[in-house]
């Protein structure tokens, strides 16, 4: 395992004066085998970004905290284990980059938008490796080549000047470029067209089967979960709802959540008939949903019962498959 | 409304963009990127007009062009008969086009509020009065499917599919015409999506609203379109009717494009990662012709081509309903 997560809270003060707050993260574990590629799929707003920037102890400081649980990572040989979690600041530098990387979906977030992208990666580069900058240059192009970016002809070119799309690729080159052991992809697809999408699905696969990463791809993409992953896991305001291999999820979901969002995808079926509505899961997510004390999907539920207004555990259907939900057969 | 469905809404006339810009690590020199070269096409009312190609193909750049965004190099761009010159601020003809972005995230002024936000337009046209904003707000919120309490939220507060559909409340705040929609959806989860393409398709239905739907996602294409604009390289490779484009295109990229997404499977995902040229974003460059400017942009990833294809430029040509811009289509005259 080259990433366990255990128990992870995080939480989100919506008043920090008042001691406001709800668990954005509510008590979240899971592991990932070196190589191993799990989705992490659900709609905007359940969490998964932060999910992601926290793996990182990336998330927004002030307004949130792990407050409990531990992230643990170890590189692919097994020499190094860390807890992100007890890390004190000034080490996670050299953890970060190195032995667990991100793709931010925010593109913004990570280009400095007044360096040229060529400089921004071999600055990557050098923060951790000693090597000579004209080897650097070398690795940053051919890492902006493997995302089909010609490197030579852009490496002076600043983040502005690119296509939304190209920005993408340029972050991806930045988060690979250094071989981490694990990868947090949060959305890394959902900018760009589907010729380059398949070629970033197609690369990461390669990075996991030629260099063992592990990689936690976040989506709401059902399909591209199917694609690229192994596993599995819906996530819903904070929790995990369902866990499983990625077939028995999309080709049969147990939980309510689950069901409802493999019905509301446009696909490209034989019998397709264009501008049909397709299913909408009524309501919204809104942060209420967060709170505990009844099952989190209970208000859009169309399976549910008095007994969801408990908290309800994450049950065990069978080997590998878990769901919470009280309503299953 | 009385001419009926065949009228001209938007009219684009040998429109172009060139940026200059890059100078490449080995070689200083400015470059020029063509970003829309030499577009031309006419979109009616009612029409889901899509715009589709891959990343840096210059889509953006048009629907920055069409609202006025950025200065055109050359061309024009006709607004039911009435040339459009943003520089003259005729607020009445720009209020009746509308955008939303790609981008939701660089799209929202970060330090206002997000009822001032969706406001901002429909006060500005004087389609409502401030003291309604919040009120107007709200009821755009539910329109898009947001919970009402975001209206006294900040941008950042939002998670990127709540900002997208914060942006497609702004623009709909003014009543538009023609809507320019810059892959709405693309950065929305499966159900709000499901939720935003109804909701485009009700507004479309109810209100004789028009679109320009720009994506790359062609199963969206065929859901929403009537017709297909495929663009490559800053130029329009096809126009085609959305159900004769997907029963087999003429232009040869057009059929790449097709059967990337008929490929899209488990499987076949690894064999994608050699696949593909990597000149792809510098493709006036790579193909040489920026120089005597000739030969067609599609060249050097082309399975069809001839020497004719690089000594001239083919140019838009009918074929029945279709236009190709290629010498040697798929076409059979049978
Ligand atoms: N401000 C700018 N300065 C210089 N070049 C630019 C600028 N904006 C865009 N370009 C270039 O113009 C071309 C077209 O860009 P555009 O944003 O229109 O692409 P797009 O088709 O919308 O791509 P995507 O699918 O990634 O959004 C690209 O080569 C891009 O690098
Ligand atoms: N910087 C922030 N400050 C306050 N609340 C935030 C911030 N970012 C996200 N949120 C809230 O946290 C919740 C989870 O958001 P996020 O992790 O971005 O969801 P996802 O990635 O699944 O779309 C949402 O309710 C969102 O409104
Ligand atoms: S526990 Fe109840 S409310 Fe929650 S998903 Fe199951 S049936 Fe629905
Ligand atoms: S003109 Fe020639 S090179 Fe261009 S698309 Fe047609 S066959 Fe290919
Ligand atoms: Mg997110
Ligand atoms: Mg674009």
């Amino acid at each position: 395992m080259s990433l366990i997560i255990n128990d992870l809270t995080v939480k989100l003060y919506t008043d920090f004066k008042k001691k406001e707050f709800f668990n954005v993260a509510d008590s979240v574990s899971f592991g990932v085998q070196n190589g191993e590629i799990i989705a992490v799929v659900g709609e905007s707003g359940s969490g998964k970004s932060f999910l992601g920037l926290s793996l990182m102890r990336l998330n927004p400081p002030y307004i949130s905290e792990i407050s409990s649980g531990s992230i643990l990572i170890s590189d692919s040989g097994g020499f190094e284990k860390v807890d992100i979690v007890k890390l004190k600041e000034n080490q996670l530098s050299g953890v970060r980059g190195r032995l667990i990387s991100m793709i931010f979906q925010d593109p913004n977030v990570s280009l400095n938008p007044v360096i040229k992208i060529g400089e921004q990666i071999v600055e990557a580069i050098l923060a951790h490796k000693k090597m000579k900058k004209k080897d650097a240059c070398d690795v940053a192009i051919h890492y902006l080549e493997l995302m089909r970016i010609d490197g030579k002809a852009r490496f002076n070119s600043y983040p502005h000047e690119l296509s939304g799309g190209m920005r993408q690729r340029v972050m991806i080159a930045m988060a690979m470029v250094l071989e981490p052991a694990v990868l947090v992809a949060d959305e890394p697809t959902t900018a760009l067209d589907v010729k380059t999408s398949l070629q970033v699905l197609a690369l990461i696969e390669k990075m996991r089967f030629e260099k063992n990463v592990s990689v936690l791809f976040i989506t709401h993409d059902l399909s591209i979960a199917r694609n690229i992953s192994d596993k599995t896991i819906v996530f819903y305001a904070g929790q995990i709802m369902e866990y499983g291999s990625t077939e028995d999820i999309i080709n049969n979901p147990m939980h309510p959540y689950s069901i409802s969002l493999t019905k509301s995808v446009h696909g490209l079926s034989k019998d397709y008939a264009p501008r049909e509505r397709l299913f909408v899961i009524p309501g919204t997510l809104s942060q209420s949903d967060f709170k505990s004390g009844k099952c989190r999907f209970y208000n859009r539920c169309f399976k549910k019962t008095k007994e969801c207004l408990n908290e309800i555990p994450l049950l065990k259907l069978s080997s590998g498959r878990f769901a919470r939900c009280v309503n299953i057969q | 409304m009385d001419n009926g469905k065949d009228s001209e809404v938007l009219s684009i006339n040998k429109l172009s963009k060139h940026y200059s810009g890059y100078g490449s690590l080995f070689n200083f020199k400015k470059n020029i990127i063509k970003a829309v070269d030499n577009v031309s096409f006419n979109v009616y009312k009612g029409d889901i007009f899509s715009i589709v190609g891959e990343t840096g193909c210059g889509k953006s750049t048009l629907s920055k062009l069409i609202l006025g965004l950025t200065n055109r190099s050359s061309g024009e761009i006709f607004y039911k008969g009435n040339i459009l010159n943003y520089n003259l601020k005729k607020l009445d003809l720009r209020k009746k086009i509308q955008i939303v972005f790609q981008d939701p995230y660089s799209s929202l002024n970060p330090k206002k509020k997000i009822y001032k936000i969706v406001s901002l337009p429909a006060i500005k046209n004087k389609i409502i009065k401030k003291k309604d904003a919040l009120e107007h707000s709200m009821q755009m919120l539910k329109k898009v499917g947001l919970d009402e309490n975001y209206v006294f939220k900040f941008p950042h507060e939002l998670s990127g599919g709540q900002r997208q559909r914060i942006s497609i409340a702004r623009s709909l705040s003014v009543n538009p015409e023609l809507l320019v929609l810059d892959e709405p959806v693309s950065a929305l989860d499966v159900s709000v999506s499901a939720q935003i393409l109804n909701l485009l398709l009700d507004l479309h239905e109810k209100n004789d609203l028009t679109y320009i739907f720009i994506t790359h996602d062609l199963r969206l294409v065929r859901h929403m379109a009537d017709k297909v604009c495929v663009m490559y390289g800053g130029k329009i490779m096809e126009i085609s009717p959305v159900d004769k484009f997907f029963d087999g295109p003429l232009h040869p990229y057009s059929r790449v494009l097709l059967e990337s997404i008929l490929a899209y499977g488990p499987k076949n995902i690894l064999q994608f990662a050699d696949a593909g040229n990597i000149n792809i974003n510098n493709i006036n460059a790579a193909t040489g012709i920026e120089k005597n400017n000739r030969g067609c942009v599609y060249y050097n990833l082309c399975s069809r081509r001839e020497v004719q294809c690089i000594k001239n430029e083919p140019e838009l040509k009918e074929y029945g309903d279709v236009q190709v811009n290629c010498f040697f289509p798929y076409y059979s005259s049978v």
